[in-house]
């Protein structure tokens, strides 16, 4: 069909309907800007930029476009009939907005899609707007399960280029927190993984013990996610009286509470059944995918960012790496659950061994003074407004830090030209990295079992599109 | 080689289990949480304290505080003094259909005229009334707890 930038001759105006007692018709609009004919690419998963045929050879080695040849160029004929199924951006077992296009031969998926950008918000962007001091409130939207680990790295980052150093204090509750997190994400990652597959009751259960997490962020930090807690230079206040018994009861209840989801899904043949052999990933492709975490685990390679490449004194804590053997969807539901006992051990060293002294750096330069010198002193009142005003200083040049999140690998990526603000951010998302695997994962695999594969990767979208 | 179907009995022994045990929810309009002292509910504001400096509304990441203000002299303290000049707020509205509680107008206020009251119903069927205007957000200091939360 054309169309064409011609008025529609038949379309009524109001004025010479209200004449003839017609009803208005409303005038056909050309929704091709190319005027007469419809442009090639009319499909809205051709998101990649086609570059003309010329060049088209060259970008596709050098991996910048990706031959999109989902459309069935032949009709398909006897048994070779094959489908292609849109599932999300708006399904409730894709974990946010993530949308699927599977191919399928009948029951079996062939191909698959995965198509993001749905939550973009442009977060990197925002955070060259953003003070150093207050981007924390920016990264901490990201991962939204994990926000203690996004402020870390980003912390991490920005004293990386300021070579701030960070008292012991702060380093140990950053660690206290970032475990505590691991483990509440974790919970939701076995809730949700479980739920997907139809065990409600499991994630009933994750997310109220998760909450006891939560209530003890928020005795701590004000809130119970988006904490801006951890900040450059420190944290942003110290932990709360009491916090010992609080974090002691967590530790108390979680084992029992371990224990249940390990009598509901250890040995429940449902369970076992939709998840072994399912959505298997070899430690080659997930090592060329990129993906870390638990899914890389999964596969047999100890590869942990906290044994690493320690970051914030993580070293001096005695843990194991978890690893699976199969790399399917049940190896990381173990190493989930493994990891939950690994991360109560740490915060268990790390309460025990919290040493005294200041959560926040002693650099002026960084810090603001203490209050109780406001009040006191001009120049403590002057160098207050400085500081905030135009935010910290801080040196040219470029950093890479990274840490273990739940998920996998987080990295920060931070460019400063010398001012308050940073000229680039960039974070290596690890549900970004992670979400390639689909494809290879869900290969000739069974559709009942894509939102087992897919919850398996803990995807968080927020994470993925940033 | 344990008895087929035992793991999912033991799995549903746990959900059994839990029947009887007291449900964990809390049953919101009747039964309240009491919030923790460092809670963000909402912002209260000290017009007294005030000097209008701006801080808070520079340093907000949303830009979601409205600040207007005037220069007033004052009656020297005593005859022949000196007449001194002290900043009166006109306008200090927060739009908490923007803010996301990040507390960093709380922490850069120099005077000690913000504080976080952990007050945390005040929803509103239109957008419009999440603008607290200054007399509102005045009205929320009677609530904020000593010693301020998070404050430093
Ligand atoms: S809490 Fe944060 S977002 Fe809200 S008004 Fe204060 S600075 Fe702005
Ligand atoms: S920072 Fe404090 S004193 Fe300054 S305008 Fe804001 S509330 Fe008033």
């Amino acid at each position: 069909m054309t169309r064409t930038n011609e008025p529609d001759q038949t379309a009524l105006t109001g004025e010479a309907a209200a004449q003839t007692g017609e009803r208005p018709r409303r005038r056909t609009v050309d929704v091709w800007l190319t005027g007469t004919e419809e442009p090639d690419y009319t499909d809205e998963a051709s998101q990649e930029f086609q570059p003309d045929d010329t060049e088209r050879e060259l970008a596709e080695q050098l991996g910048s476009v990706v031959d999109d040849d989902y459309f069935i160029e032949e009709q398909p004929q006897g048994d070779d009939e094959r489908m292609i199924v849109n599932m999300g951006p708006q399904h409730p077992s894709t974990h946010g907005v993530l949308r699927l296009q599977i191919e399928l031969e009948g029951e079996i998926i062939r191909r698959t899609k995965p198509i993001i950008g749905y939550l973009h918000t442009g977060m990197e962007k925002t955070a060259e707007d953003l003070m150093f001091m207050q981007g924390g409130t920016n990264v901490t939207r990201m991962d939204y399960l994990a926000p203690f680990h996004n402020e870390l790295c980003y912390s991490l980052a920005v004293e990386r280029l300021l070579g701030t150093d960070i008292p012991p204090r702060a380093q140990a509750i950053r660690i206290l927190m970032t475990e505590l997190n691991r483990i509440s994400s974790h919970l939701v990652a076995l809730a949700t993984n479980a739920m997907d597959v139809g065990a409600i009751s499991m994630m009933l259960y994750g997310f109220r013990d998760r909450e006891q997490i939560l209530d003890f962020f928020e005795k701590a930090t004000g809130l119970r996610m988006n904490h801006n807690y951890i900040r450059p230079g420190g944290v942003a206040a110290d932990l709360p009286p009491g916090w010992r018994a609080d974090v002691t009861e967590i530790l108390d209840t979680l084992p029992r509470r371990l224990d249940q989801y390990d009598a509901i899904l250890e040995k429940n043949p449902i369970w076992v059944e939709r998840t072994q052999n399912v959505g298997v990933v070899t430690t080659e492709e997930a090592l060329a995918y990129g993906l870390t975490g638990p899914t890389l685990r999964a596969t047999g390679l100890e590869w942990d960012l906290r044994k690493s490449n320690p970051y914030s004194g993580i070293e001096q804590y005695e843990f194991d790496v978890i690893t699976g053997e199969n790399g399917d969807v049940y190896d990381r539901y173990r190493i989930r659950v493994d990891e939950i006992y690994q991360s109560m051990n740490i915060v268990k060293q790390v309460t025990d061994t919290m040493p005294k002294g200041d959560y926040m750096t002693g650099d002026r330069k960084v810090a603001p003074p203490p209050r109780g010198r406001i009040n006191e002193s001009m120049e403590a009142l002057i160098h207050h407004f400085k500081l905030f005003t135009e935010g910290f200083r801080v040196p040219e040049g470029e950093t890479y830090a990274a840490v273990e999140s739940p998920r996998g690998e987080l990295g920060c990526y931070l460019v400063s030209t010398g001012g308050g603000k940073p000229w680039r951010m960039h974070t290596r998302a690890p549900s970004f990295y992670n979400i390639q695997g689909l494809p290879i994962m869900m290969a000739d695999s069974l559709v009942a079992d894509t939102v087992a594969t897919i919850a398996s990767l803990d995807p968080i979208m927020g994470d993925v599109d940033r | 080689m344990t008895l087929p179907g035992y793991g999912l009995l033991k799995g549903m022994g746990v959900t059994l289990r839990q029947m009887f045990r007291k449900p964990i929810t809390v049953q919101y309009p009747k039964v309240r949480e009491t919030p923790v002292p460092r809670a963000r509910g909402v912002i209260a504001l000290d017009q007294e304290a005030c000097t209008v400096c701006m801080l808070c509304a520079r340093q907000c990441p949303d830009w979601c505080i409205y600040i207007e203000g005037h220069k007033e002299e004052q009656e020297p303290s005593k005859p022949g003094g000196r007449v001194r000049v002290r900043a009166e707020l006109d306008r200090f509205d927060i739009d908490y259909a923007l803010c996301m509680y990040c507390g960093i107008c709380v922490e850069v206020c120099p005077f000690d005229a913000l504080f976080w009251s952990p007050e945390y119903e005040y929803t509103e069927h239109n957008m419009d009334g999440m603008l607290h205007d200054m007399d509102r957000l005045q009205d929320w200091l009677a609530t904020v707890p000593e010693p301020p939360g998070l404050q430093q």
